[in-house]
């Protein structure tokens, strides 16, 4: 199973890849929206988790992008995000995220988070 | 180290760099620069400070990071003005986050109304902005912190919540039992939902039976492939859901599908929920066809035909309900695929740990090495009979040069990391000493070495406080002298050959020569009757314990200063020059090597062993029949250039290498070290110039005093590095010995 992390902060990243890798998932990195979307065209990958705030690509418009590639309408995305703010989170949604991760995130609330979205 | 300190190092790690783009960012804001981008990248910096804090538990951090990221969110979406007392306590705020950030780094703890004040204030400015616009100003700061502890709760499902919240407990033991009826939205397909997901979530509370409705399910004319027309209903038996549990499962399809959570009576039979138990997705499957009323109206052969071709049909003339409303919202539907790819920019970059690109530099040095004494083994004769090797040779000299560049290109930063850190230093400069001054920079692109980089901070930090302290006169004082108010300094950097020159210049009052020079012969620096030209005059505040401030202040500090940043400076190789004009300004020039690994050097002989001097510190050099030499006193040698008197070490009596007389066909090399100093190395022979790579001698063997590294030649020999500063210093102290 691959995911693909988005997020500007290599401190995230960091944490993620080491949760995600130790629970056996292969991981993907991309420091904003627009890493991502290239990432999205040459790999194949099972879920996204993205971050919202970012630099030059922000996470909602990533989602929208991703969303208006055909091949990916049904690929999972979950936001990830400390915003608590009903709105940002609702942006993503209506962007077509799918869920979402709150930070700071425990491993195992990661992993069944992902697990929910998933086959 | 664990990996929790490892993660820890990159977060002080990023935390530093983005405490640097905030003061950029800030200063640029300060400016007037009120840019949407500007807005957004300080609330992103202090957002991810916040959230990597979060990560580690730094709770007094992440709760000032909130507030204060709370405000920028209300900045930058225009409802809190930006006023500049905004921006003031903004840029206050971002030197309390560092604090927080270094206590949260050495363990220390802050008192507990650190940044209180401010904290106060941003609650106050985003409560009073919200109270104009949302009316609920009362309960505002109560709402951030429940919004802020709302940030922490885990989100998943509970499966150790006890008993349903209902009135009517289940009997002990015995299972309850949940109807769901559950309708998706097409809203929730086009957000990668799926149902199945959700039945098998479910399931994990309890036994499930789903049933599917297809009632809805319109004749074969009438339907849309991306129509939704399958509800379900899903039975749960267990010990444990509580409707919340029901919901949570739920959770993010909220909004997309019509649901209805009912509880049935408890189960008169006590049917323990397992993970055992749970029906296979073919399970369900099997279930829903067999509950299946729909049957297709046309023949069962036919059928296949009939279905497909209406689907393309229908793909390709109308888009996906959900996705028509969507481009009407904001995203251009053509940004798919092929036009992504144009706009994709070419900056691709990757983190490499400095050792590895150390360990290339390493290796391209005896690269270089090998390659120079391959070229000077070749003799005219190898050269006529080996031509094809000789031109090999030839490419393989050029590509090593190439090679050689190209890593340290590798190495290479901007020195705008460096001057970025000095706007704050002029800022706190200007408000201690009552002075307008305003910061200047050119040329930050300009890339040097990265150890060259580190080694610069301080030897500038002490350049531009000299410049703001001594320079730059009073707001009184300037007006008086018909200069404007606001003093500037300019900081600026280039690339000069292969060198890079830093230069810190002000229009302050210049360098006061007579008091400089009444010290330094109070001092004992300049004898009594010496003659010193302006700029030797000038050069002289590079002294050690020089310091020219009537009054020692608290910001150039105790006449540290300026002797820090030569030997810092002689330290990389590099030097420093000062010139100034009364009334007018100084300007300071560093001189720096590009790179460290490879040194300019002049190849000497002492008593039949090959030494290099760095190039950087030779003066000149005389044949010693035609140097003036004196005796002092003490036994000593001096040589006297130009009305000078300058120590003399002869190089074989100094490294005990078996004295040699003096000679007329041997050498005086003169050299300049740390404060203008002289001293005059006597050497055997002079063989000529050239580059060598540095190699530690610490590392590799032990520390010898007066060398300062080893080299390999390029006939493989080894050569010491002469040290010129520690043997002007040593020689000092036999002398006084």
């Amino acid at each position: 199973m691959r995911i693909l992390t988005v997020d500007d902060s290599r401190t995230i990243l960091a944490m993620l890849h080491h949760t995600l890798t130790n629970a056996g998932f292969e991981v993907l990195q991309a420091e904003n929206g627009q890493i991502g979307l290239d990432v999205l065209k040459n790999e194949e990958v099972d879920v996204v988790i993205t971050d919202i705030n970012m630099p030059v690509m922000d996470g909602i418009e990533f989602i929208r992008q991703v969303r208006a590639t055909g091949k990916h309408q049904s690929l999972p995305i979950l936001i990830l995000t400390t915003e608590t703010s009903q709105d940002k989170r609702d942006q993503g949604r209506a962007a077509g995220g799918t869920g979402w991760i709150v930070k700071p995130f425990d491993p195992e609330k990661l992993i069944s988070v992902i697990n929910k979205v998933v086959h | 180290m664990s990996d929790l300190d490892e993660f820890k190092a990159t977060y002080f790690d990023e935390c530093s760099e983005l405490l640097l783009e905030l003061e950029e960012q800030f200063m640029a804001i300060q400016d007037g620069d009120r840019d949407a981008d500007r807005l957004n990248a300080v609330f992103r910096a202090i957002h991810s400070i916040k959230g990597g804090g979060g990560a580690f538990g730094f709770d007094a951090l992440v709760r000032f990071a909130h507030s204060f990221e709370t405000l920028l969110d209300y900045v930058r979406d225009g409802r809190v003005e930006l006023t500049e007392e905004v921006v003031v306590l903004c840029i206050r705020s971002v030197d309390l986050v560092a604090d927080f950030v270094n206590a949260a780094r050495t363990g220390e703890v802050l008192p507990a109304e650190y940044g209180a004040t401010e904290k106060a204030s941003f609650d106050a400015l985003a409560r009073g902005e919200a109270a104009e616009t949302g009316g609920d100003a009362p309960g505002a700061t109560d709402d951030l912190d429940e919004e802020f502890d709302i940030d922490f709760t885990p989100v998943s499902v509970d499966l150790d919540t006890d008993t349903p919240l209902s009135a009517a407990a289940p009997s002990a033991g015995g299972a309850t039992r949940w109807l769901i009826d559950f309708a998706p939205y097409p809203t929730l397909y086009e957000r990668a939902n799926d149902p199945l997901l959700l039945f098998r979530e479910l399931a994990l509370l309890g036994r499930t039976t789903v049933t599917a409705k297809l009632e809805a399910l319109p004749d074969l004319a009438g339907f849309d492939p991306f129509g939704v027309y399958c509800s379900w209903s899903i039975e749960l038996a267990s010990d444990k859901a509580s409707e919340d549990a029901i919901r949570e499962v739920f959770e993010f399809v909220d909004g997309d599908c019509a649901i209805a959570v009912t509880r049935l009576e408890a189960l008169v039979e006590d049917e323990p929920a397992s993970g055992d138990d749970l029906p296979s997705f073919a399970e369900l499957a099997e279930a829903a066809k067999a509950e299946r009323k729909f049957v297709p109206t046309g023949e069962p052969d036919a059928e296949p035909a009939v279905r497909i071709a209406p689907a393309i049909s229908l793909a390709a003339s109308a888009p996906a309900p959900g996705a028509a409303a969507e481009s009407a919202g904001a995203a251009p539907r053509d940004a798919e695929d092929g036009t992504g790819a144009g706009k994709v920019p070419g900056m691709q970059s990757i983190r490499v740990d400095l050792d590895k690109v150390d360990r290339v530099v390493n290796m391209v040095g005896e690269l270089v090495i090998t390659q120079s004494m391959l070229t000077q083994q070749m003799d005219d004769a190898i050269r006529d009979r080996y031509q094809e090797l000789v031109r090999g040779i030839e490419v393989l000299a050029q590509t090593t040069r190439g090679l050689q560049d190209a890593v340290m290109a590798i190495r290479a930063q901007p020195v705008k990391s460096v001057f970025s850190r000095l706007p704050r230093l002029v800022r706190e400069l200007a408000g201690k000493t009552g002075k307008k001054i305003r910061l200047e920079t050119i040329g930050e692109n300009t890339e040097i070495d990265k150890t060259v980089i580190e080694q610069l901070s301080d030897p500038l930090t002490h350049m531009v406080r000299n410049s703001a302290d001594h320079g730059i006169e009073t707001s009184e004082e300037r007006l008086a002298r018909g200069k404007p108010e606001t003093g500037t300094i300019r900081l600026s950097a280039e690339q000069a050959g292969g060198n890079i020159l830093i230069v810190v210049e002000d229009d302050g009052q210049g360098i006061d020569r007579d008091r400089v020079l009444d010290l330094a012969r109070e001092r004992g620096v300049v004898g009594p009757d010496q003659q010193l030209t302006d700029e030797q005059i000038d050069n002289l505040i590079f002294a050690p314990g020089f310091s020219t401030a009537s009054e020692v202040s608290d910001i150039s500090g105790r006449g540290v200063g300026m002797d820090v940043v030569l030997s810092n400076i002689k330290k990389i190789g590099g030097s420093v020059h000062v010139r100034s004009w009364t009334g007018k300004g100084t300007r300071m020039t560093l001189r720096l090597p590009l790179t460290l690994a490879v040194l300019d050097v002049m190849l000497v002989r002492v008593a039949g062993s090959p030494y290099v001097v760095p190039l950087s510190s030779i003066v000149e050099t005389i044949q010693n029949s035609r140097a003036d030499f004196g005796h002092m006193p003490s036994g000593g040698k001096v040589l006297q250039v130009r009305g000078e008197y300058v120590q003399v070490v002869d190089l074989a009596r100094r490294f005990e290498l078996g004295s040699e007389q003096d000679d007329a066909d041997r050498f005086v090399v003169l050299c300049e070290a740390e404060g203008n100093s002289k001293i005059a190395l006597v050497v055997d022979d002079i063989i000529g110039q050239q580059q060598v790579v540095i190699k530690s001698l610490e590392e590799n063997f032990e520390r010898i005093d007066g060398i300062a590294g080893g080299t390999i030649l390029g006939d493989g020999n080894v050569a010491l590095i002469v040290d010129v500063q520690s043997l002007k210093t040593s020689n000092a102290h036999q002398n006084a010995a």
